[in-house]
Parts: structure tokens; sequence; C-alpha cells
């Protein structure tokens, strides 16, 4: 007859108890020098497999026995035919199962963070009422005003001109509501759009272009971020991608957390770059401006920042998954291959 | 006496990657079965004088306390978006229910938690609880985080002296003194790091500026962040070890005593080279760093016992309500016993 050490709680005090166990006829005998006690299998619970820790077994009234030694208890459970393995650490024992489900961890994961998070982000940046994002807004411009930017130098003939021009564009599909702001800004030449459909243009923008149909094309490239409500996305994106973040690795600095984000981050905006462009292609085609005129200042603005960016060449796929305005040389082409009007 | 922890990262993975992916594919369901498979698997892995611990909870009453918790936060946003002032009067229910909810918690947890066959347990009044997780907070933030140093000792106080084993009780006797000690030299190390680094940043920024007035601003945004970054590795690790040193350091079962020798050079270690191996190995890595950061923080307390520890007497069983068991997990709160 097999038998098993173990050690045996009687549950009401701390003591314990260096024990052997063994089955007969449907009872569990414990032995320390003589027989202590005597208990069915079926009042008791035996615990299922869970790594390399010990078995447990739970008697129905009071006690319990802890056993260490893994092979003994198998064959002493074989011996009397008591199955207590549980379907869930038979998928935790198998090496196979742990591989299969890897593989599908990764594959949710991927296929959320691709495809599940920029569908939330659509719907949820669709039911954010307006009062909201203009919040978010003047919020933003708040912070920036005091730390980026400063108020424009442009004449305000020169604002109003442009401000004119960009008005008396028309668009077959609706114009969303927006606004322009002018600012003189630390960070050089740049546009952009904010979540409740402010566009902030810089003077070193508006000097920096040869003309001002390329300013119209910028600013048309922001109304296309503003139409498909990209800043709203992506600042939901980000957001719960900062959130889940902070909750995987949140231990060490939850600061520390975001920096993977801005890394991750980077990767949405290339789809929103040609979105945006397609709006403004064909926006500037029906007010008779060649979407060229993008690409013109694209370049400008390319070679203004040359200092720290590569210049225009065929990007390998691995840099364009780390760059914010990736692939830029394909979009100027893209541009370029509009028929004039 | 020290403690000693047997889990193995390559045997927790396993476990832990079956939890995601039933979690997942049960939509969340599952998530309660992982928490106890997960809780069992530390427990039992943590040994003391040749016994293991043991965890009790049962997955339908965690389950039961996520959907409260799920249903509760789901009235909250909801109510927040179309009636906000329901909304907020909702939010409010929530804070003033807090403290209650944290004592069902901790109820839940300690008599769950069992050595030996002896279960744990939580003594603590709602009545302090509420001076202790609600009052004390409120006047936290109201002295700007000047009182949080005594807060915290009153919180580690609250919880420590209200918990026994079987029919023992647990004492805690870390002055409020000690508590700010800690608090004050995370702080002057901060401020430390921040001066000596931000002083070097400065001078070669400075050079940089003169040059590209444009992109000296974004240096300079990003220098500060990696600056801040530099400075939390360096002093989280050393908060949190010098804490729980501070706290287990001063708790005592009956007269049995405890004593915890973490370094803080230890915990950075640890702690940064869990972060690095986690985005190398894009998260894959997270159960390996769970086990190394519980075998660290485990291996280095130890019992200092006054005499045999054999000789400790269960307490009536008196079971936690089952309504109390229920509703326990509301927020599966897990302020750190």
């Amino acid at each position: 007859m097999k038998t098993v050490a173990a050690n045996y709680y009687d549950g009401k005090n701390s003591r314990q108890q260096a024990v052997t166990l063994s089955i007969s006829d449907g009872m569990l005998e414990i032995h320390a020098d003589q027989l202590i006690r005597e208990v069915a299998l079926s009042q008791m619970r035996i615990s299922s497999k869970l790594g390399n820790t010990p078995r447990l077994l739970h008697f129905a009234q009071c006690g319990h026995c802890e056993v260490l030694n893994h092979a003994d208890f198998e064959a002493l459970l074989q011996e009397s035919d008591v199955h207590p393995q549980s379907l869930i650490s038979r998928l935790e024992n198998s090496l196979l199962y742990a591989l299969a489900a890897t593989l599908i961890a990764i594959a949710f994961v991927f296929a959320s963070y691709f495809w599940g998070l920029p569908w939330f982000a659509d719907i949820a940046a669709k039911r954010i009422p307006a009062r909201v994002t203009l919040n978010i807004d003047s919020q933003f411009l708040h912070v920036i005003d005091k730390n980026l930017m400063q108020p424009s130098q442009l004449s305000t003939e020169r604002q109003q001109a442009l401000q004119h021009r960009f008005d008396s564009l028309h668009n077959e599909k609706d114009i969303p509501s927006h606004r322009l702001e002018f600012r003189s800004s630390t960070i050089g030449a740049n546009a952009f759009a904010l979540p409740g459909g402010t566009i902030i243009i810089t003077d070193q923008l508006v000097k920096l272009a040869s003309n001002d149909e390329e300013i119209l094309a910028v600013l048309a490239h922001e109304l296309g971020h503003v139409s498909e409500r990209h800043p709203l996305r992506q600042l939901l994106q980000s957001s719960v991608v900062g959130l889940a973040m902070t909750w995987y690795l949140g231990d060490i600095s939850s600061l520390l957390a975001t920096a993977p984000t801005l890394l991750l981050e980077s990767n949405y905006s290339r789809n929103f770059e040609r979105q945006a462009d397609l709006y403004a292609a064909g926006m500037l085609l029906m007010n008779h401006i060649s979407p060229a005129r993008l690409a013109d200042i694209l370049q400008e603005l390319e070679a203004a920042h040359a200092d720290r960016k590569q210049p225009i060449s065929p990007r390998s796929r691995f840099a364009e998954l780390f760059s914010t305005h990736p692939g830029t040389a394909e979009r100027i082409r893209v541009l370029r291959s509009y028929p004039a009007h | 006496m020290r403690f000693s922890f047997t889990g193995t990262g390559s045997e927790y993975f396993r476990i832990w990657i079956m939890n995601l992916v039933l979690t997942v594919l049960t939509l969340g369901i599952y998530s309660a079965w992982a928490k106890v498979r997960r809780m069992q698997y530390f427990y039992r892995n943590t040994r003391l004088n040749e016994s293991s611990f043991d965890y009790h909870g049962t997955p339908v009453a965690i389950l039961k306390g996520r959907l409260i918790a799920v249903g509760l936060f789901a009235a909250y946003y909801t109510f927040l978006k179309f009636m906000p002032l329901m909304g907020l009067a909702i939010g409010l229910c929530i804070a003033l229910i807090m403290p209650f909810l944290l004592v069902i918690s901790f109820r839940f947890r300690l008599y769950n938690s069992s050595y030996r066959g002896l279960r744990f347990g939580f003594t603590g009044s709602i009545k302090s609880a509420y001076f202790t997780f609600l009052a004390l907070p409120v006047f936290t933030v109201l002295t700007l985080y000047l009182l949080a140093p005594f807060t915290h000792q009153r919180i580690k106080a609250y919880q420590h002296n209200n918990t026994r084993f079987g029919q023992s009780e647990f004492t805690f006797n870390a002055g409020v003194g000690s508590f700010y000690k800690v608090y004050f030299f995370t702080l002057m190390q901060l401020v430390l790091i921040i001066v000596l680094l931000g002083f070097g940043a400065y001078r070669i920024l400075k050079g940089a500026m003169a040059h590209i007035p444009g992109e000296a601003v974004i240096g300079i945004i990003f220098a500060v962040y990696m600056l801040l970054i530099f400075a939390s590795l360096i002093v989280v690790p050393y908060f949190i070890s010098r804490i729980q040193n501070l706290i287990w350091n001063h708790t005592a079962l009956v007269e049995h005593r405890f004593s915890s020798a973490l370094s803080a050079r230890g915990m950075t270690w640890i702690m940064i080279s869990n972060f690095i191996f986690i985005i190398l190995t894009l998260g894959l890595f997270k159960p390996f760093a769970d086990i190394r950061m519980a075998r660290y923080r485990i291996e280095h307390l130890a019992l200092l016992p006054a005499g045999s520890i054999a000789d400790f007497i269960a307490a009536e069983q008196e079971q936690v309500s089952a309504a109390g068991t229920e509703t326990a997990e509301f927020f599966d709160v897990d302020i750190g016993f």
C-alpha cells in the first residue's frame, strides 16, 4: 500500500504534525505514531495542482493536510482511483496550451491596439459634446500661450486677409465648425488642430510659405483633421494607451509608464495624415487650387526642419514606425499626382 | 525565522497567461477565478517555518463584488453625462461609503488568509475607518500634504492594530516622527537629484539654446521629463523599501516581532530591470517581474519568535457574514496589508 508524507494541522491551533497518509476503502488514514484520524474521501476537498505549491487536503469538519511530495501523492491518488485534477490545472501544466495562450494573448493585444482602440475612439469622439471639446481647446491654448507661443506679429490686415481667403473656400462636404488662431512660436513653422476645432498657425509658417495658396493648403489639411475628429480621437487613444501602460507598468512610476506611450502613439498619426491630405486635396481642387501646393509647403517645412530631421528620402519601414510625420516623401508624391485642375 | 518564497517565473507565467486568455475569452468573467488562482499561487508559495500560507477567497464572492463595482461606476458615469447633478451625488455617495467598503475588503482579505490552518481576521471598527480613510485624507489635502506622513502612520496603525491571527493580536508601534523622517529624507533626495542633474542639464542646454532656439525648447521639455523619470527611478524604490522596513520592524504578533531588511539599492535594481525587461519583451516579462518582486519583498521579511509559534489558537469560527463576503470585493481595493 502506497503512503505519502504530509504535514497535519488540526485547525484549532498552529501546531504542525508530521504524518503519513494512506488510503483504504475510500477512507484517508492519517498516521503519526499511531492512527490519529480517519476521514472519508467524500468529506474532503483535494486542491488541484497549482504549479509546485503544496497540495492541500481540506477536511469538512476542520483541519487540513499539506503535501509537498507531488509524485508520491499522485501515485497514491492513482492507486486509489481518485482524480481531483481540474481542467484549469491541466491547461496550466501543458506547455502546448501555454504557447497557444501566449499567441492568443499577443493576437488579442495587437487586435485591440490596431482595430479595437481606433474603433472605440471613433465612436467615443462622436459622442463627446462640443462644449467639452471647446473647453479642452481653451485649456490647451492657455497652456501653450504661457509656455510656447506669443501673440502673432502679423499685421491685423494680413491676418484678416488670410482669414477671409480661408473662409471663402468651399467644399462639397460640410465644413466643420472651426476657429483660426495666429501665434508666433518658439517651436518654428507649424500648424495644428485641437479637439474643439481650433486651428493654430504660426507666423513662422506664414513667412515660410512662398504664396498664400500654400497657406490655404495647410489650413485645408488641418480642416481635414478637424473634419475627421483626429485631434479628439488621438487624445482619446493616447489616454487609453497611457492608462493601460500605467496600470501595467505602474509599480515603479506612473511617469515612466508614459514613456512607451509616446513611442506607440506616433504610429497612429500616419493614417490620420493621409486622410487629412485626402480631404485637403478634394477641397483644394474644388477651389481651383492644385494639391501640389500642399506638397510644396511640406517640402519647405521639411527643409526648414532639416537640422533635426533626415532629408526627404524613402524611409525604411522600421523608421516609419517610430516617426510622427512619416513618409513625407510618399505624401508629397501622392499630392503631386493629382491632375492640376 | 525567515519567510521564504518558492514561486518561479516560468511556472507562474503559465498560470498568468492562462488567466489572461480565459479572462479575455469570457469577457472578464473569469477574472474572479483568475484572482483566486493568482492569490493561491503567491500565498501557497510563501513559507514560514516549513508551512505555507493559503488563500480561501471564493471566485463567486469576488465576481459579485466586481459586478457591483462595475454597476456603480457605470451608474456614476451615465448619470454624470446625462444628469450631472445626479452623477455628482452618486460620486459623493461612493466617496462616503468608501471607508465602509475598505473595512469590508480588509475583513474579506484577512478572513480568507490562513497559516497552518488558522485564519487571520480584521477587527477594525467602521467608525475609526471613517476617521482614518475619510477625515484624515481630507485634512491632508487641506494642509497641502503636510499631514501626509501622519495620515500614513494612522492608516498603518489602524490596519495592523486591528489584525489578528487566530485569537492573537497584531500590534503596531511606529511613531508619527519616524514616518516624517522617511518622507523628509525622500524629499531631500528628490531635491538633491533635481538640483544636481538639473544644473548639469541646464549647462549643456544653454549652449544648444544659442544655436537653435526653437529646438532648444523641445530639448528642455524633454530634459525635464527625463530628469523627473530618472529621479523617480531612485526615489520611488528608496521610499518603498524604507516604508516597508519601518512598518514591519514595528509590527508584532503578541510578543513575536517582525523584521524587514529591504535595501533601497536592491529594490532599485529589481524595479529598473523589471521595467526594462517588460518593455523589451512587449509585456511578456510581467509574470516574471511579479515573482521577482514578491520574492525580494518576502525573503527580506523575518519573524523573530519570542517562543514557540505552535501555540496560537483558532478564533471562534465567526463567519464573515454572507452579505459581507458578497460585497467585500466591491472595488477590489487592496491598499497593501
